[in-house]
């Protein structure tokens, strides 16, 4: 029998303390959440020639969150998203996701900035264990071998070539082919995937160019893609690459059917290129926006962001708000009181989830990369819009 | 032959563009003795606002080229009287230093005042195809090259027989002796920074016309500086050559050799040249190196 109401009192609300403690764990280990707010860290490159991905990919991160809080947030949590700017600089993208990690204590992670630079902070991802979606720049090095808490949405740099070069050599056969390559890790990739259909289908190349990052001028380039006859082209280059190359082709007086790739698939590309542009193929495993799907993202998306946010949308704002809604949609499913360990197990547990952006999402046990659907689409210069083809 | 031609075509038209921004290099470095690292960022600062105009006040090519040449006037005043001039006097690896610094700064600007995306500049010409014998040329790179050769021209007339085009001579050559003949260092270093802000901006804004406008155009400095080293880091017209023999080389490298030699071409050529004449082949034999 306990005489003093003072230590019995005392008694009572260390055990009750106790029994809280128990009853939370999360709360305890895992940093970046508290009764009212979870935060959601990314860096990205917002200045420089790349910020055109980076800040498309943050918007759409942003659209995510700001439909999330609209509806009352992660189970009564507001989400705040922590950005930081790489400035696409491999040791920038190293201490800022160790900044919002370390410092901002941060939940989770999105983004992260290109390919180069998530492998670079994958050792630090790693160890933090901080669950973590990536959007941005799907390369194979990510989620092969998987990493626990790193998942990645989108298709590699390679399937996405030779489904796009199979495309083209099956409506074109018999034809000889033209490539351009960018002299880094992209342009290795794209050609070892053109590589893969050449042997296979046993295509005719006939002009096979490499041109150093930053290239301007393309003219003796094309010039000699002319000489070389190719009928069909896989322009290489990324964005002011590939409008420089068709300018020049156009001047040349030549037009042979062209592919490009995802990372040049934004709409602007279209008006600068003018009629040199029409008709060029595209692969990517994004709506196009001028789809349906795309439309309506669009009409999502007008009254959550900025004016000048709306104007910055292009195909990096779907895959970045594509990933933040399974992110979001996994710490929902953790209920009231998510942690890293629950976060990581429902990511694995994500299962066609629908964003309207893409195909359905779905990872598995062992599985972090969603492996996404992938469409030829070709642009309509009229429209300055990209529509599917099949 | 027509290959060569259309090659040949193609290298003066990009290297008339070196050829300008090199010359806005030679012409601080004449007569404020520094190497501005800041001149792609310059060209490219000159070239935006110059598709800001033609697409919020007029799309006329005098009202754009009006406008476009005041900025660069004020932008080079700016930096030479709020940058430049307190640096008067410090070392010349602090003021190259600043140079550096402001580069940084113009470059991350594109991002904050403008965006991320490509534009293209539409003043109602330039973008058109005009044949010559066959061969493809835009009328925007044919007028590129018009340009550099009348600015050459005008250049030349400039130092040699106007009083100021003297007194910036005077100064390059030695400003205390200058200053003691009452010319005004200040007045000729502001002048300088204006022109070479203004010629520089040319060749931005045509590379705007016949190319695209994107955050990376500043790379069009490193690209044109060779030019500088090759002509004579003090030879204005030679800078003004340099960027053509440096546009030629690239585009016959590229034809010819393989498109991989294109962009180091016009680095090789330099160290062959300057293994020979190491002031370049229109410089003076006294560039004080940085």
């Amino acid at each position: 029998m306990i005489r003093h109401p003072a230590f019995a009192a005392l008694l009572l609300s260390t055990a009750c303390l106790a029994a809280c403690l128990a009853a939370r764990p999360a709360r305890a280990a895992d940093p970046g959440i508290t009764d009212t707010e979870i935060l959601i860290g990314d860096v990205e490159p917002l200045t420089g020639p790349p910020a055109l991905l980076g800040v498309a990919a943050s918007i759409g991160h942003k659209i995510a969150i700001a439909e999330a809080n609209a509806a009352g947030g992660i189970n009564g949590r507001k989400i705040k998203y922590v950005l930081e700017d790489d400035g696409y600089v491999t040791a920038r993208t190293i201490q800022g996701v160790k900044k919002v990690i370390d410092v901002d204590k941060v939940f989770a992670m999105l983004g992260i900035s290109g390919s180069g630079q998530s492998i670079a902070v994958m050792p630090v991802l790693e160890k933090a264990g901080i669950p973590t979606v990536i959007d941005v720049a799907p390369v194979k090095f990510l989620w092969e071998p998987p990493r626990k808490n790193v998942f990645v949405i989108g298709q590699s740099y390679e399937e996405g070539i030779i489904h796009l070069v199979n495309y083209l050599a099956d409506k074109n056969p018999g034809k000889k082919w033209g490539l351009i390559t960018q002299d880094d890790d992209y342009g290795v990739t794209v050609r070892d995937g053109f590589d893969s259909v050449v042997k296979a289908k046993k295509l005719n190349v006939v002009y096979s160019g490499n041109y150093k990052k930053g290239q301007q001028d393309f003219s003796s380039d094309m010039l000699q893609l002319k000489e070389s006859g190719a009928e069909v082209f896989l322009a290489g280059g990324i964005i002011a690459e590939n409008i420089a190359m068709m300018k020049e082709l156009e001047k040349l007086g030549v037009k042979p059917v062209t592919g490009i790739f995802w990372p040049g698939r934004i709409e602007p590309v279209l008006k600068l290129m003018g009629p040199a542009g029409d008709g060029i193929y595209a692969v990517d495993y994004v709506e196009p926006f001028a789809g349906a799907a795309g439309k309506a993202f669009l009409d999502k998306a007008k009254p959550l962001v900025s004016e000048a946010e709306f104007k910055g949308i292009n195909r990096y704002t779907m895959t970045g708000y594509a990933a933040a809604k399974v992110l979001i949609a996994a710490i929902e499913r953790c209920g009231k009181e998510p942690s890293w360990a629950c976060t990581i197990a429902e990511l694995e547990k994500t299962k066609d989830v629908a964003t309207g952006v893409m195909a359905p999402i779905s990872f598995g046990p062992g599985v972090r990369f969603s492996n996404q659907k992938l469409q030829i689409m070709q642009a309509d210069t009229a429209t300055l819009s990209f529509k599917p083809v099949n | 032959m027509q290959y060569l031609l259309q090659l040949l075509i193609s290298g003066l038209a990009i290297g008339a563009i070196y050829g300008l921004i090199a010359m806005g290099f030679a012409v601080i470095y004449k007569s404020t003795g520094l190497v501005n690292f800041a001149q792609g960022e310059m060209t490219m600062i000159t070239a935006y606002v110059a598709w800001t105009i033609s697409t919020t006040v007029s799309g006329n090519v005098f009202v754009v080229a009006i406008g476009a040449i005041l900025a660069a006037v004020v932008l080079g005043l700016v930096i030479e009287r709020v940058v430049m001039r307190p640096m008067l006097g410090e070392p010349v690896f602090a003021t190259v230093m600043v140079t550096i610094g402001l580069a940084v700064i113009l470059r991350s600007a594109i991002n904050f005042i403008w965006d991320a995306y490509p534009h293209g500049l539409d003043v109602g010409m330039g973008r058109g195809i005009a044949h010559l014998g066959g061969i493809g040329v835009r009328t925007g790179q044919i007028a590129v090259i018009v340009t550099l050769l009348l600015l050459l021209a005008a250049i030349w007339a400039f130092f040699r027989y106007s009083k100021i085009g003297v007194a910036m001579r005077a100064v390059a050559a030695d400003d205390r002796t200058a200053l003691l003949m009452g010319i005004s260092a200040k007045k000729v270093h502001a002048l300088a920074w204006a022109a070479s802000s203004v010629i520089s901006g040319i060749g931005g804004v045509f590379f705007a016309l016949s190319y695209d406008l994107s955050p990376a155009m500043f790379q069009l400095g490193l690209k044109a500086f060779p030019a500088t080293i090759l002509g004579g880091l003090d030879a204005v017209l030679g800078s003004g050559l340099g960027g053509l023999l440096i546009g030629i080389t690239e585009n016959l490298a590229g034809g010819y050799i393989g498109s991989g030699t294109k962009e180091v071409a016009g680095f090789a050529m330099i160290i062959v040249v300057l293994m020979v004449r190491p002031f370049g082949i229109f410089g003076e034999r006294d560039i004080e190196r940085v």
